[in-house]
Formats: C-alpha cells, structure tokens, sequence
C-alpha cells in the first residue's frame, strides 16, 4: 500500500515537472507530449539545449539570466575518475573552476579546463554574454562514452575482457553569480528537528 | 568472466561422445554424424570482434564486382550550377555628400534630384537594354515596386520564411541578411515613407559570357522603421519597439534579364562614406588595446582608439 502511494507520487512528481517545463518554454509552438520520448544512441540531446529560443521578455519581467551547454564526447579517462573533478569545480564560478582546475595534477583537469574555456568563449561570441566573467558552473557532470573491448590474457589458457574506458563531459554555465549554499545554523537544525517531531499525527486513530 | 576456451570445447566432446555410443552401427556408416553436435547453441563465450580481423587484408571491391559481373553507371564529380545572381554591386552609386541634408523643397535640393538621373549616360543605356528585355520596366513605377519588395523582405525575415525570403531577396544577399540571426527574434516595422523612392542608378553587367545581362538598379529612398533585435533569451539587443528612426538607403534591385521567368529581387544596400554611425549595441564589448611590453603601462601611452575609415561599401 505504501509501495502503491510512493509510486502515485513519484508519477506526480514527473508529470509536476514537465508540466514545470512546459510553462518555462512558454511560447514555444511545439507541444511536448508527457510521455519520456527514447533517445537514440547517436542523438547529442545536450548541445541541442542551446537551440532553444525564449519568446522577446516585456519590460516588466526580470532579466534572465543566459544558459550555455557544453560538452566533449568520448575523452579517454574513466568516468568515475571525472565524476570526482565535475562535481568539485560544481557551483563554483568559471575563474575560481579554472583556477582550481590548472593546478590539479589529473588527466581529466586539463581536459575539463579546455571545455571550460571552449564555453566561455561561445557564451561571449555566440549567446549575448556580456561579461565572461559573469558565468557560474551550474551543472556539470561525467557520462559513461564507448568503450572498446580488448582481450586480457591470463594464465593457464584464461582470458579477461579489458574495457579501454571513455567518458563524456558535460557542462552548463549560466550567467551571473553563484548561488550561495545556505548556510543553516545548528539552532535552526534544531529547531526544524523539533518541529519535524512535533508534525507526527497518529493515522487510523479515533 | 575469466573462463577457459579449452573447457567449454571439452565438455561438447565428451557429451557427443556419449550420445554416439548410443547409434546404431548402421546409421553410423549410412550417415556419419558431425564430430561437433551443438549441444547448447548458446555462445557462453566471449572473443571481441579485434581478434579475428587482424590478419584481413581488403580486397579491392570493384575487381570483385568487375568478375561478378555487375556495371556500376558512370560517376560524374561534377555538378551543373545555375547562377542567378552576381556577386557583388557593379560600379556602386557614389551618393553626393549633402544627400541626406538637402531637402526637396529648397531650390539646390530639387535641381540635385533632376539632374542626378538624367545626368550619367551610362544609366541611361543600362535602362534602355533594360528595357529590351522586360518591356514593363519603367522608372517611374520601378520605385515604389522596389520599396514594395523591400518591405515584404524585412517582413518575412521576421518570420523567417525562407522560401518567401528567397523569392524576394538575392542569392548573395540571403546570408548577409539571416547570418546570425538563427536563434535570435527580430522585430520590425516600417512606420511611414517619408519621401517617395527614386531611381538614382542603373548598370547592366554581364557575367562570364558576353550575352549573360544581370540588371542592377539602385533605388533610393527615405524612411521611417522601427527595429528591435532580442537575443536567445528574450532580452533586447538593439534598438527598441517604440522609437521610430528616419533611415536613408540606397538599395540595389538586381535582375537576370535573360531569363525570362525571373524577378526583381532586392540584392543588397550601399553604405555612403558620409553615413552617421548606428546606435550602439546594448551591450558592453572590449575593444583591443595596443600590445604592451611588461616595462610599459597602458596609462602612460596617450593612446587613442582608431576610428574605422569613412568609406562607402556595401551591404
């Protein structure tokens, strides 16, 4: 029963977001269905983020801020090893990522800041970026790329597949400044606590 | 996943073993049955594809096909192109200096427009082989059919209709005009004609072949539109929606005059030297600074950013 309750809920909580989606597009003319579409295996979904055109704002309506997605396809490293700098420089803004990227001794980091400098070049160039020191990592994240399988020989007549690894690289940096981490106090950890026992109802009851 | 190659061979071996021992004689000399019964014909182990490729060397294909017997129809690398445009202004209009200043009313500005046509002999001849070949060109109409066609371009660049936009625009106009403007909203309107179009200019330049006629007219006209250019995100880039700004253009309308089926179609604009600079962008952009060397500082040098020389080109 609860199983049954979680699933109803997480259904919702798929359609609540797409519905999200939908509202953010705004006049966009085409009509996303809400069932999940298969993406092929050749299809580069991210690069085709930056396709997307916004209605003109009206006056009255906040500046929004500019997206830019990046990528690199198939760099030979492992993505656990990327997993680990992608989500180090995740949040930070581009300089402070690049600087901390130079004086990384890994592989991946020299690679990772020549994907970083690549988008900040086409944020400027291509997407109205004014100021390209203006941009924060939003996203960033490593995928799993094709391996090729190569046979590792063993003893008495035994072999192994080797996997040589690659990985994928994506990142998305938007304009302006990072966001801050909320920082909460122990009191209010507490508190929070306190009222999170205080919220628990007795169900079934009289 | 380390397994044997050698195990997997042996087990088949000793199961078809057994199960022969069962047959009858008879059988076993009428038929004799495979060594290799597949017992289980599901492949349990695994040998990436490299291994067996190494020692192939390729073939060449077409000695194959050639004993096989197959004909294969000739390859022609090259492919016919039809040019329906030339390439550039010929002999641009070099528009006089108080062009813009000079109104009509004023005695020394009505003398200009007379005599501006009339004058240059050469414009005359290309409007009469012009006329040879579209027996409805006239100068008179010529104009308004040209702010006509230009009005109707600018529209469907804003919609982006490209099928439209080729029918109304040159060849080598189309991408000076959408490059860059893919992702971008752009949102025009022309308010009013502040002067009539004239016909300033003609010339009828042959391309390749002497008798290949392309007509070019140069049309000038006064104006008033408003554009406003927004980014990928909605934000504005240029201009604005509600401030409409006095525009001065000389368009050139181009014409393959002997192809009988074709259209005046507007092919590109000229950009007099003496023209005031456009609105900047909404955008802060660095320009280049010169090259120091690590004893100098930038402030020390008086250095004075170069302005782009004045001189008319096209559009």
């Amino acid at each position: 029963m609860a199983a049954a309750m979680r699933g109803v809920g997480f259904i919702r909580n798929i359609v609540g977001s797409l519905h999200l989606r939908l509202q953010i597009l705004g006049g966009a003319s085409q009509q996303l269905s809400y069932l999940h579409t298969s993406i092929s295996l050749d299809s580069k979904h991210w690069e085709k983020n930056n396709r997307k055109v916004y209605p003109p704002q009206l006056l009255d309506e906040p500046r929004r801020p500019a997206e830019v997605y990046h990528s690199r396809r198939q760099i030979k490293y492992s993505k656990d090893k990327m997993w680990y700098l992608a989500k180090m420089i995740q949040g930070m803004s581009i300089d402070e990522a690049i600087a901390q990227l130079e004086f990384n001794d890994k592989k991946g980091a020299k690679i990772m800041k020549e994907v970083l400098l690549e988008a900040q070049e086409m944020a400027v160039k291509n997407h109205n970026v004014e100021y390209k020191s203006n941009l924060y990592v939003a996203e960033s994240f490593s995928g799993k790329g094709k391996y090729l399988k190569r046979i590792r020989y063993h003893g008495r007549g035994m072999f192994g597949i080797m996997d040589k690894v690659y990985c994928h690289y994506f990142v998305k940096l938007v304009e302006g400044l990072p966001p801050k981490p909320e920082q909460k106090t122990s009191f209010d950890q507490a508190k929070d606590y306190v009222q999170s026992l205080k919220n628990r109802t007795i169900i079934h009851s009289l | 996943m380390a397994t044997s190659m050698t195990r997997t061979f042996g087990a088949l071996r000793s199961v078809t073993c057994s199960s022969l021992k069962n047959a009858e004689l008879a059988l076993d000399v009428r038929h004799p049955g495979p060594l290799f019964l597949p017992v289980r014909t599901k492949k349990r182990y695994f040998i990436p594809p490299a291994v067996g490729l190494k020692g192939k060397k390729e073939e060449n294909p077409e000695t194959k096909a050639q004993a096989a017997g197959i004909v294969f129809r000739q390859q022609y690398f090259e492919r016919p192109i039809n040019i329906a445009c030339s390439a550039g202004v010929f002999d641009p209009y070099i528009p006089p200096e108080g062009d813009a200043r000079l109104s009509t009313l004023s005695k020394e500005g009505l003398k200009q427009r007379t005599e501006q046509i009339r004058q240059s002999a050469t414009s005359q001849l290309a409007i009469r082989k012009i006329k040879e070949h579209d027996s409805e060109f006239s100068t008179k109409t010529f104009a308004e059919q040209a702010q006509e066609i230009f009005v109707e371009a600018h529209n469907a660049l804003t919609h982006f209709n490209r099928e439209k936009l080729h029918s109304l625009v040159t060849e080598r106009c189309y991408p000076e005009m959408t490059k860059g403007n893919r992702y971008k909203t752009i949102r025009w309107r022309f308010v009013e004609s502040l002067e009539p179009p004239r016909v300033v200019h003609a010339r009828c330049p042959d391309m390749v072949t002497k008798g290949n006629l392309y007509g070019q007219v140069t049309v000038r006209m006064h104006s008033k539109q408003t554009i406003a250019i927004y980014d990928r995100f909605g934000r504005l880039m240029l201009g604005s929606e509600e401030q409409p700004k006095d525009v001065l253009e000389y368009l050139v309308i181009e014409r393959h005059l002997i192809n009988p089926y074709s259209r005046w179609r507007l092919h590109g604009k000229i950009v007099p030297s003496w023209a005031p600079p456009k609105d900047p962008v909404i955008k802060t952009v660095a320009i280049p600074g010169p090259e120091l060397n690590p004893w100098e500082e930038y402030d020390a040098l008086n250095y004075k950013v170069p302005k782009p020389a004045s001189v008319q080109w096209n559009k």
